[in-house]
């Protein structure tokens, strides 16, 4: 039996694209020369199913097949695609990718042998060998479980969502790969009504894994905590606003360092100089207990990658060590701008994106602190513990997170549960004041997805449980 | 007959034949091109054609949804066997079968909704080059010390859809797109560097501002943002920008629709035919106006396109309820998404407005947060300017604003006389009472 992963490098043979055609196209895309040009197939199926009141009625599959051809000069792109994987039409999109290029030192592709990849998500079954039959039932559990924990809960909704994705990497430069990524996500929303007050929490997994993700703890989890955040959220006020020391739980609390600084140390707004971090290699940026990683290589997370989208391996590249600046995220461009190796960042939504400079999954190492020591060191703060959304502006370096549970901090204890709130800083002052970093780093198992440039990728991110100085919190007058 | 109706009608058989009861198909098609600009060269450029196929089908009381780009004829048949194996697997659901047929078709002609451009079939790629270069050339005329980096973006599309339904609808719709904007980014000398940007969007490509007029908004707006920073928090008057409106404006799209109403995940479920505004706020939602960006001759359910009105002087006057929620919830339906949102502007410009006051605070973007349609609380970040008695005395950042919806559209104090014209959401700047903002 072949592996998922092997298949990928023969996959599109049944699709009619021989290596003739690949070459073909590749020496279309470089007549007029070019520092970089890849071809990119992608064949990707998914599934999702959805239950709302008390039915699992709804469901929606996809297939998307298509090609995207790459042409680079300097840090110049064309790009092209198709979704009619025919000769004629990947030579025409060949042909439009070329427009841009006059110059660049590659002329002719060599011949491609493929390349051996690790494999940060091995995988027995695939998606599209599970049934609906098998679906459908852990629904209904996730439901009446749900609705058995506590009768205050009156509605609950869930989907499970999952795909297979099989990529074909073909460079000019005789560089040849193929992947195949699954992924699976897993959702519980759950409305609580007590009295005249009605509220609603939800928790969801990811991962780039099989069925056997879901297993009789993660399933457990993934109502309990839809349950209880629901339940919390009945009590729950708007904090106080304005300016407050804030501790941000393990885990999920990772959101802090996607938006202060992640985006920022992308290359692409480092070479154009527009990143507030543009001129801080090599120098100090947070205090020396903090070390920020972006990791491609963390077994069956969202952000786990043998290969990314243009053809390099990735890697644990340390962003932040000690406090001190070492690199940004490079895709090819940026790295021969440099003068460095690529940090295997390349990535795309599909093959109808160019490639860019991504996250893959982000988090800050443990430091020496207990929790419970960093709670007790605040006299009046917040606690924020899940979130739902962050952005940031790149060259002011303001960024946001907005916080939908999280716990007043009183005298250095756990108080009031608050909701609901935007918070706001700016992301080297905040790099800068934090006071404090736990020695419970986590990995949050929750789906989270970066946009950047129109483009969604699947990242993961994770934190210890960390102080920050103050951060300004949207609360009431 | 096109050729994707055709595709449509073979997709359709080709499900009746295979065990569905009822099906429909859609056949998207289209091409786009983007050309961004940077250092008086392009940076990139991106050229694609496009068709993919979704079919709905019912099958045995069972209905679900579907969609490939694989469209060999084999690939096809093999979809469609597949999909429809896997919606037996589902549970009975009979008020996911189509609508009458009576009940679908167009709202509008094609000529009335007026979202083809014509010149779309006769622009080369010369003259898209050109246009990308001079709106490079004019934002980089207006480049000065400060100017770290600035790029343009010219993008055009067109799109096309051919829709069937077993109920014997059928229907074909065109339009086209047009973007022109840019950005840039400033060096502030603390190690900041704000930027700004300025996008405009249109049906046709004449309806576009010049591209004289879209590099002043670029450079005006990243200045604007020069030395920002959070004042004390506290309760200022709020001016909403007209086009930052949307964000704010769209926080009762959610609990106005049927599906949320359904799951008792709506603030506003109880409020139809209750003033829920200030009577200063009238909200139509209109899919037929002549080359608007959100108009369509049907919504999703292939239901004909009609105007409506959503909210008629503070009055809550509509739901969005689409034909499966209309059955669960026994009402007629609607719609099951919002097309135009057209606000009646006022008498008075903003300008007008704010200056009968000590301070308020003049929005014009949003950076993170989000709302609560259930409770109707919402928390944005946000950037703007402190107006004091209208003029402006300091840029503003790393401030949120704060509320519930349930109260701040009550507090509409007046809508400007500026409707923004690039976007499905033509509202005016809206003036606010007294509103909560975070910062120092």
């Amino acid at each position: 039996m072949t592996s998922p992963a092997q298949s990928a490098e023969t996959w599109f043979e049944s699709f009619g694209v021989t290596d003739a055609v690949i070459r073909e196209a590749l020496a279309v895309a470089t007549q007029f020369g070019a520092d970089d040009a890849d071809i990119y197939f992608e064949h990707a199926t998914s599934t999702s199913i959805m239950l709302a009141d008390r039915k699992v009625s709804r469901a929606f599959t996809g297939v998307d097949l298509g090609a995207g051809i790459r042409v680079v000069v300097g840090d110049q792109v064309g790009y092209a695609y198709t979704e009619d994987l025919t000769r004629e039409s990947l030579l025409r999109a060949a042909g439009t990718a070329c427009q841009i290029a006059r110059g660049g030192a590659l002329t002719a592709p060599v011949d491609a042998s493929p390349a051996r990849l690790p494999d940060f998500y091995p995988m027995d079954r695939e998606w599209s060998d599970v049934e609906m039959d098998v679906r459908v039932p852990m629904l209904r559990k996730w439901e009446e479980e749900a609705f058995s924990r506590d009768s205050r809960i009156q509605r609950v909704q869930a989907y499970l969502a999952d795909g297979d994705k099989r990529v074909l990497l073909v460079r000019a430069d005789g560089r040849r790969v193929a992947d195949y990524r699954p992924m699976t996500r897993g959702f519980v929303s759950c409305v609580a009504v007590d009295g005249s007050t009605t509220e609603s929490g939800s928790y969801n997994v990811s991962a780039r894994d099989g069925l056997g993700f879901y297993d009789a703890g993660r399933q457990d989890r993934l109502v309990d905590m839809a349950v209880a955040r629901a339940l919390r959220a009945l009590t729950a006020e708007a904090p106080p606003a304005g300016e407050m020391p804030v501790v941000m739980a393990a885990g999920s609390s990772g959101i802090l360092l996607h938006e202060a600084i992640g985006h920022g140390m992308e290359a692409d707004f480092n070479r154009k100089g527009i990143s507030i971090y543009a001129d801080k290699l090599g120098k100090k940026i947070a205090p020396e207990s903090v070390t920020i990683h972006d990791n491609g290589t963390l077994p069956h997370t969202r952000g786990a990658l043998n290969v990314d989208d243009e053809g390099e391996e990735t890697e644990d590249t340390v962003l932040v060590r000690n406090g001190v600046l070492e690199t940004y995220i490079h895709d090819r461009i940026s790295a021969r701008q440099y003068g460095v190796n690529p940090t295997g960042s390349g990535r795309r939504e599909s093959f109808r994106h160019p490639v860019l400079p991504r996250m893959r999954a982000t988090y800050m190492d443990s430091g020496s602190h207990t929790p419970e020591e960093i709670i007790a060191s605040v006299k009046h703060g917040l606690y924020c513990e899940s979130f739902s959304n962050g952005q940031v502006q790149i060259g002011a370096g303001d960024f946001a997170f907005y916080v939908r549970e999280g716990r007043l901090i009183e005298n250095g204890k756990l108080t009031t549960p608050v909701k609901d709130v935007n918070l706001i800083g700016n992301g080297p002052s905040v790099l800068e004041a934090i006071e404090m970093v736990g020695n419970d780093m986590m990995i949050d198992e929750g789906g989270w997805t970066c946009g950047k440039d129109g483009q969604s990728v699947p990242v993961s991110q994770g934190m210890p449980t960390v102080k920050v100085g103050k951060l300004s919190v949207g609360g009431r007058s | 007959m096109s050729e994707q109706i055709n595709l449509a009608e073979r997709v359709l058989a080709e499900a009746l034949r295979l065990g569905a009861d009822e099906a429909g198909v859609s056949v998207s098609s289209g091409s786009h091109t983007t050309i961004v600009r940077r250092d008086g060269k392009v940076e990139q450029a991106t050229e694609a054609t496009n068709r993919d196929v979704s079919v709905s089908l019912f099958v045995d009381g069972r209905s679900s949804s579907h969609s490939t780009s694989d469209l060999r004829d084999e690939a096809i048949t093999w979809f469609l066997k597949r999909a429809i194996a896997a919606t037996r697997y589902l549970e009975p659901d009979l008020d996911r079968r189509q609508p009458e047929g009576a009940l679908c078709g167009r709202g509008a002609s094609e000529a009335a909704l007026d979202q083809y451009d014509a010149t779309f079939e006769a622009r080369l790629p010369e003259s898209r080059a050109e246009l990308a270069s001079e709106m490079e050339q004019s934002l980089r005329k207006r480049f000065d010390d400060r100017v770290i980096s600035g790029s343009t973006w010219c993008a055009d599309g067109k799109s096309h859809v051919a829709r069937v339904l077993s109920n014997g609808f059928s229907g074909e719709h065109q339009s086209t797109g047009f973007s022109l904007g840019g950005d840039v980014t400033l060096d502030e000398g603390n190690g900041k560097r704000p930027e700004a940007a300025a996008y405009f969007s249109a049906r046709h490509l004449e309806d576009l501002p010049s591209i004289d007029f879209i590099a002043d908004e670029v450079m005006d707006r990243a200045k604007e943002r020069l030395g920002a920073g959070p004042i004390e928090s506290g309760t200022y008057p709020l001016i909403l920008l007209n086009r930052a409106a949307g964000r704010i404006f769209g926080m009762l799209g959610g609990p106005i629709s049927g599906g949320s109403i359904f799951e008792k995940r709506s603030c506003l479920a109880d409020k139809l035919g209750e003033a829920i505004a200030s009577p200063s706020l009238t909200i139509m939602d209109d899919p037929t106006i002549p080359r608007g960006m959100g108009s369509r001759p049907w919504d999703g359910d292939a239901l004909r396109a009609a105007p409506r009105t959503i909210i008629k002087e503070g009055v809550l006057e509509n739901f969005y309820i689409n034909v499966y929620y209309g059955r669960r919830l026994s009402m007629e339906p609607t719609s099951g998404s919002r097309s135009n949102w057209i606000v009646a502007p006022g008498a008075r410009s903003w300008q007008e407005v704010a200056a009968q006051y000590d301070k308020a605070i003049l929005v014009n973007s949003f950076l993170g947060g989000n709302n609560n349609g259930i409770s109707g609380d919402f928390s944005f970040g946000i950037r703007g300017v402190l107006l004091e008695n209208g003029q402006p005395t300091r840029s503003l950042s790393e401030m949120n604003v704060s509320g519930n919806i349930l109260t701040l559209f009550k507090k509409i104090v007046a809508v400007g006389n500026d409707p923004w014209m690039y976007s499905a959401n033509q509202i005016p700047t809206v003036v606010f009472g007294d509103v909560d903002f975070s910062g120092l």
